[in-house]
């Protein structure tokens, strides 16, 4: 069953605004540590915010990226209009990228975006719409199993 | 009253109650209320950013009372390398050393080889070490502290290699103290500073370790009496002084002597902390290394120096050429020495206890939406006025039950109005 939002805050992201590449994470991040997570969490949180913020910047042509809290996870949705994904199998293997030569020079690009975000953080959700848009439904558990 | 904070002494007749020492703060750590700056000493990192900005000279760096030179029996000055940059080219690192001692010392000790020492020795922990990556250099004590309070997480990539200055101050003890038959605590070792920060780790060190120094003297204090008697006639003291080492007076010098070239020099608060948002995101596994200042070319641009950074930094330059052909430091002997323990630090930098979260998550939660009702009604024009640096941090002093909103003048003169339409 649906959980209750404890707290919900919404950033958004510009396609092309690599000027302002990075904000959205930063922002959200601001906004955890005010809260006085985990730091841990916040870390992996972060690692995936920012992957998912420079996706939206280097394809896509907007995004919302909204924290939501609810009492067991820290869940983040990052919903683009764009040209979304033909083939999520194919973008999800590491190593794959349909990243420019100008996206490369910037240090993007590898390939490992998506897999980064799979990895860093509790569970994870694509789904896409060629021609529309693509969401991202990723959460971190706050009362982890065991006393981790 | 004057009253001492950290590093920073604020004269209470000279404050006039403006905020530009609030504003240039990159940490918040400061006040202004009821006309008079204050500084809260858990935020404070002792960069000296309020005492470049004063400029009613309210708030001066503290230094050691030369009443404390008579406590020893006899008293050594060690200069950091930016000593040497003061004073232009014409003259040499040996005649303003000697002007130095002339100055109220006994004797002096160089740090410039024990620089290119520890760039050797960071090399070789580098290759031994097993992570977290990058490690970050511990020059700079402000820097410390930034990652003290700010990124407690970071404490593990602090490198545990003792700094030049602290390994020199232990070296000039034990040898001053053999070579003139004294017991160690007879001689009195200074370190002449460019800086409040380096200041600071030594007259009361905190969450820093025990200084090997016995007090510290500000290079700006030092400059007049010692241009003076440069002026007045060439003294010569025999030291030879490593171009390497010297080098460190200016950012890029640490990581020019070493061997790892896989690093990366950052200066600036703005900087340093972008720098470190990365290494906390988990980005910048390709670097071994971090070289990073508080201040904006390094030690060069401390704000107990008195010649401007980038003429200094021409100074440095044209010294370092004529020294060129000064002999290295041996590598296979800082490497046994490392083995040895040399370099290690007597104790470890360890994070502030943080005390447990009284707030619960809801609570938090609650906290953050008051804050933002707070900022709907605040200007957002970080005019300061109210004593906090910016609206922000305003509407957290709030929250915290040490401001009030009518504090605010613009919320003020709002109620006013209302109550007159």
């Amino acid at each position: 069953m649906d959980e209750p939002v404890l707290y919900r805050e919404t950033f958004t992201i510009t396609g092309d605004d690599f000027e302002h590449g990075g904000d959205a994470a930063a922002a959200v991040k601001a906004a955890m540590k005010d809260l006085g997570l985990d730091p841990a969490i916040i870390r992996r949180l972060s690692i995936a915010n920012f992957e998912a913020e420079m996706n939206v910047i280097m394809y896509a042509d907007e995004a919302r990226m909204d924290l939501v809290i609810t009492p067991s996870a820290i869940r983040v949705v990052v919903a683009d209009r764009g040209p979304g994904i033909a083939d999520i199998d194919l973008a999800m293997q590491e190593g794959y990228s349909t990243a420019t030569a100008e996206m490369r020079a910037r240090g993007f690009g590898a390939g490992m975006g998506l897999p980064n975000i799979r990895r860093s953080t509790d569970s994870f959700e694509i789904e896409s719409v060629p021609g529309t848009g693509t969401t991202l439904r990723y959460s971190v558990s706050l009362r982890p199993a065991g006393d981790g | 009253m004057d009253a001492a904070i950290h590093s920073v002494i604020r004269e209470e007749a000279r404050c006039v109650g403006c905020v530009a020492c609030s504003q240039a703060c990159p940490t918040k750590a400061i006040r202004v209320r009821r006309d008079l700056m204050s500084i809260d000493p858990a935020t404070c990192i002792d960069c000296g950013e309020c005492i470049r900005a004063c400029r009613y000279d309210a708030v001066h760096a503290r230094t050691s009372s030369p009443s404390v030179l008579k406590r020893f029996k006899y008293t050594v000055a060690v200069p950091s390398t930016t000593i040497y940059t003061q004073f232009g080219s014409d003259f040499t690192p040996a005649q303003v050393a000697a002007a130095l001692v002339a100055n109220g010392f006994d004797s002096f000790y160089d740090v410039s080889w024990m620089c290119e020492m520890v760039s050797r020795a960071v090399d070789a922990y580098l290759s031994e070490c097993g992570g977290p990556w990058p490690k970050i250099s511990v020059t700079c004590p402000a820097i410390i502290r930034l990652i003290l309070i700010r990124y407690p997480d970071l404490v593990p990539h602090l490198i545990p290699v003792h700094t030049p200055r602290e390994l020199a101050a232990k070296m000039a003890r034990r040898k001053f103290a053999a070579s003139l038959g004294m017991r160690p605590d007879e001689i009195g070792i200074f370190y002449i500073t460019p800086c409040s920060a380096m200041m600071q780790s030594i007259v009361a060190p905190v969450g820093l370790l025990e200084s090997n120094f016995d007090g510290a003297f500000s290079i700006a204090e030092l400059y007049g009496p010692m241009l003076r008697t440069l002026k007045g006639g060439t003294h010569l003291l025999d030291d030879r002084f490593n171009p390497s080492g010297l080098a460190w007076a200016m950012v890029g010098g640490e990581t020019a002597g070493m061997r790892n070239k896989n690093s990366l020099s950052v200066t600036g608060v703005h900087d340093v902390t972008s720098v470190f948002d990365t290494i906390e995101a988990g980005k910048f596994q390709n670097v071994d290394f971090i070289e990073a200042y508080i201040c904006p070319d390094g030690c060069v641009s401390g704000q107990l120096l008195i010649e401007g950074r980038y003429a200094a930094r021409r100074t440095l330059q044209r010294i370092q050429a004529r020294l060129k052909g000064e002999s290295a430091v041996a590598e296979e002997k800082v490497r046994s020495m490392f083995r040895e323990h040399f370099f290690d630090m007597e104790g470890e930098i360890k994070a502030p206890v943080i005390e447990p979260m009284t707030e619960t998550l809801q609570q938090a939660i609650r906290r953050r939406q008051e804050k933002h009702r707070l900022l709907d009604e605040l200007p957002k024009k970080d005019c300061a006025a109210c004593g906090a640096p910016d609206c922000t941090t305003f509407a957290e002093d709030i929250l915290a039950g040490e401001a009030k909103l009518e504090d605010c003048v613009f919320v003020k003169l709002r109620a006013l109005e209302d109550r007159q339409g």
